[in-house]
């Protein structure tokens, strides 16, 4: 009898510590109703982790103003850095994504996601009065259907210090050679001449669609969707913003052991001042006004563009800029209608524009122009200046123009061929596979 | 109590849970894996079976080849280097005794207690050719201090350092176990009949210690093999591949390149490295041991005739 008992004990045991491991949490499995018919829990799905300055600080803003708004909804923010919100978005896919999501409007991304069916269609018509830059919702739209919408227009910048620059008499370089020529004086005064992330590869690869876009101008968005397609990579063109890219290497415009620091480390060169340029983009307007950074440095940061290059056909106002990242609404959730009035709110003029201007992030997607104070600091002033005047622009960067396998091989492979490692023909080469 | 574990319901609900873990946190997973790698599935949306597409493609996969590389240099590296050090650092703990014993068991030990993301920053730091240590140590010393110490040449021995440095403590900790273990009697037995130091290490030590460096070889194998989050770390397999590792190559094709199918196809051939590795040192070990013992009843039995 006793056998028996215990038998059955521990036969209970393991049946219950089974279901136990098996059950699902279900209160949290929808996570969209909770208590009463009217709240709703809304999840954003964000890449930006930081909450407490620049564009995270905005983007929270707006979700902690719009719970005040609707009482009823609660927001629950998940965020996590570019590459970890890349890997989670794919397993959200399989098992269910939040309901607002970061998303890139960019073929190396939405391509994919959008054949997976994850992203909800929006109507166009909504945004006919958001104000929406000309062409800045392209990138979102897939077979004529909008899935998305950007947050921000990014613009290829070379931050420099002006005080520097001015206390060793150094000139702003009007084309390549002279920043060639710019790189050996710095130098020489024992300065890091522009600080560069080349351990990430893909601030590299904006590099080098910089470069293509001096050499060719409007023509160098066909000569990238051409040979992506083709999985050819042989245009002189190409050939020679490649051979540029290294040269430039070559002339230590880099900082030594650029091909393996990452953002953080090269941006610190420049905000310490050890570093003369920093390359990077117009998201990093916010330098200009972020306390951490030394006075001296941060109140003399300003920028300018990528410089014209021999025989190049771009005209000197022609800039490297796309709308790259933005949000879409998961096409599975549960409150779609609730998501969609959420992402509709965030991009109403006066909110995700006005407060990015406020907050000196950058260049929004939509018209910011009735937001400007006339206070805003020197460096914001001539990123507005320079998209201002911008004759032309140069849309998606390289490495996001094909499927991810391009942008995975391009990224780790122009580390080798900017260091000389590999040959300009073996990486063209190379990258031209992946496309096949 | 026999009875009732020879009860063969007592029996299956003490080795189901464990059963049922195997089942389904490792086989399933690995048939899965198996499945998908005979795939295109890019790890959303639908797929189609492409047969062994992804297994030929690797052969032909430069960048496979030189993580695959990688992995087997930094197992050398953990059995060259890391173990002999460890041993011989453990024998020497074993005889220093008192506080000094624990004091540098404990100094060891410390970079297997810090987590690996503040290991890899923190080399990153005494790498960096601006402002890291060791170029500033160069420098002191009247040198230029100049070095690129993640340059595409010096990448992977500045990698395998850190891995080797990181990994150190536990395999020492582990043989120092086993010296432990050893019957002191041995040693004042070796001391009577007059052995040195040397001697007693090599005659009695390391003989006596042979399972305790099977299984710790056998783990450093495997752990160079699976290497993944230091690297992605320090290098993330760069500059360009320098230091691309098999299990951060896995990583970057199936997670970032969207090739879930590719990844997948990597992740078996990866298993059938690990388990072949596994099956060899095994059989390394065990060949030996048998060899010797039939060598010794050999010798019994000549006597005895």
């Amino acid at each position: 009898m006793k056998k028996r008992l215990l038998a059955a004990l521990l036969t209970g045991v393991m049946v219950v510590t089974m279901a136990a491991g098996c059950s699902s949490n279900n209160k949290e499995s929808g996570g969209n109703s909770a208590g009463g018919s009217d709240t709703v829990t809304l999840k954003v799905f964000s890449n930006l982790p930081d909450r407490k300055t620049g564009q995270g600080l905005v983007e929270q803003m707006i979700i902690d103003e719009y719970m005040k708004e609707n009482e009823n909804v609660t927001i629950e923010v998940e965020a996590l850095d570019e590459e970890a919100y890349k890997t989670k978005f794919k397993a959200y896919s399989m098992e269910g994504m939040p309901d607002v999501v970061s998303i890139w409007g960019q073929p190396a991304f939405l391509d994919e996601v959008v054949d997976a069916g994850v992203l909800a269609e929006l109507n166009q018509e909504d945004y006919t009065d958001y104000k929406f830059i000309e062409g800045s919702l392209n990138g979102f739209t897939y077979d004529d259907k909008l899935y998305g919408l950007p947050r921000n227009t990014d613009v290829a910048c070379i931050y420099y210090n002006q005080k520097m620059f001015e206390d060793n008499k150094w000139e702003i370089p009007k084309d390549y050679n002279e920043l060639l020529s710019l790189a050996e004086k710095i130098n020489a005064k024992g300065v890091i001449p522009m600080a560069m992330d080349g351990g990430d590869g893909w601030p590299m690869a904006i590099y080098l669609t910089d470069i293509l876009f001096q050499l060719t101008g409007t023509e160098s968005a066909d000569i990238i969707s051409k040979a992506i397609s083709e999985g050819d990579f042989t245009d002189e063109n190409l050939v020679k913003a490649t051979e540029l890219l290294k040269e430039s290497a070559d002339a230590k415009l880099f900082q030594k052991g650029y091909d393996s620091q990452d953002y953080g480390t090269a941006m610190n060169l420049f905000t310490n001042g050890q570093a003369a340029m920093f390359y990077t983009g117009s998201w990093e307007a916010s330098m200009a006004l972020n306390e951490d950074i030394p006075e001296e440095v941060r109140e003399n940061i300003r920028v300018f563009t990528m410089p014209a290059v021999d025989g190049g056909k771009a005209a000197a106002t022609d800039i490297t800029a796309w709308n790259g990242g933005g949000y879409g609404v998961s096409a599975k959730s549960e409150v779609k209608d609730e998501a969609v009035k959420f992402l509709n709110y965030m991009y109403q003029p006066d909110k995700l524009s006005k407060y990015g201007w406020e907050n000196g992030v950058g260049m929004s997607a939509q018209d910011q122009s009735e937001y400007m104070t006339g206070e805003e600091t020197d460096l914001m002033k001539q990123i507005v200046d320079i998209v201002n005047h911008a004759t032309s622009v140069s849309g998606t960067p390289i490495n996001d123009c094909g499927p991810s396998v391009f942008k995975t091989s391009i990224e780790s492979e122009i580390q080798s061929v900017s260091n000389g490692s590999t040959s300009v023909q073996d990486f063209l080469d190379t990258i031209g596979s992946a496309c096949k | 109590m026999k009875k009732l574990y020879s009860n063969k319901l007592v029996i299956l609900s003490l080795v189901l849970p464990g059963l049922l873990l195997f089942v389904f946190a490792i086989l399933a997973p690995i048939c899965l894996s198996v499945y998908y790698g005979f795939t295109d599935y890019s790890g959303m949306g639908s797929y189609s079976v492409t047969g062994f597409e992804n297994y030929r493609e690797l052969m032909h996969d430069t960048a496979f080849w030189t993580s695959l590389r990688n992995s087997l240099f930094l197992a050398i590296g953990f059995i060259c280097i890391q173990h002999p050090l460890a041993i011989v650092v453990a024998a020497v703990l074993d005889k220093l005794g008192g506080r000094g014993e624990n004091f540098f068991r404990c100094v060891y030990f410390i970079p297997n207690v810090i987590s690996v993301a503040v290991i890899a920053y923190l080399w990153k730091f005494i790498y960096n050719p601006d402002f890291g240590l060791l170029n500033n140590i160069i420098k002191a010393f009247g040198g230029k201090g100049d070095v690129n110490w993640f340059s595409t040449d010096t990448a992977i021995w500045a990698v395998l350092i850190v891995l080797i440095w990181h990994g150190f403590g536990w395999g020492m900790l582990i043989y120092y176990t086993g010296i432990k273990n050893i019957d002191q009697v041995l040693y004042e037995a070796a001391a009577i009949d007059g052995a040195d130091q040397k001697t007693t290490f090599f005659r009695i030590t390391l003989p006596l210690m042979k399972p305790v460096i099977q299984v710790n070889v056998t783990m450093a194998v495997i752990s160079a093999l699976k290497q993944m989050e230091t690297v992605y770390l320090l290098t993330n397999g760069g500059p360009g591949n320098s230091t691309q590792f098999a299990a951060n190559y896995l990583y970057q094709q199936a997670f970032k390149a969207f090739r879930y199918g590719y990844g997948n196809a990597i992740g078996v051939v990866f298993i059938v490295i690990c388990l072949a590795a596994t099956v060899i040192l095994n059989k390394v070990f065990e060949d030996r041991d048998e060899r010797k013992v039939r060598r010794l009843s050999g010798r019994r039995e000549e006597k005895a005739a």
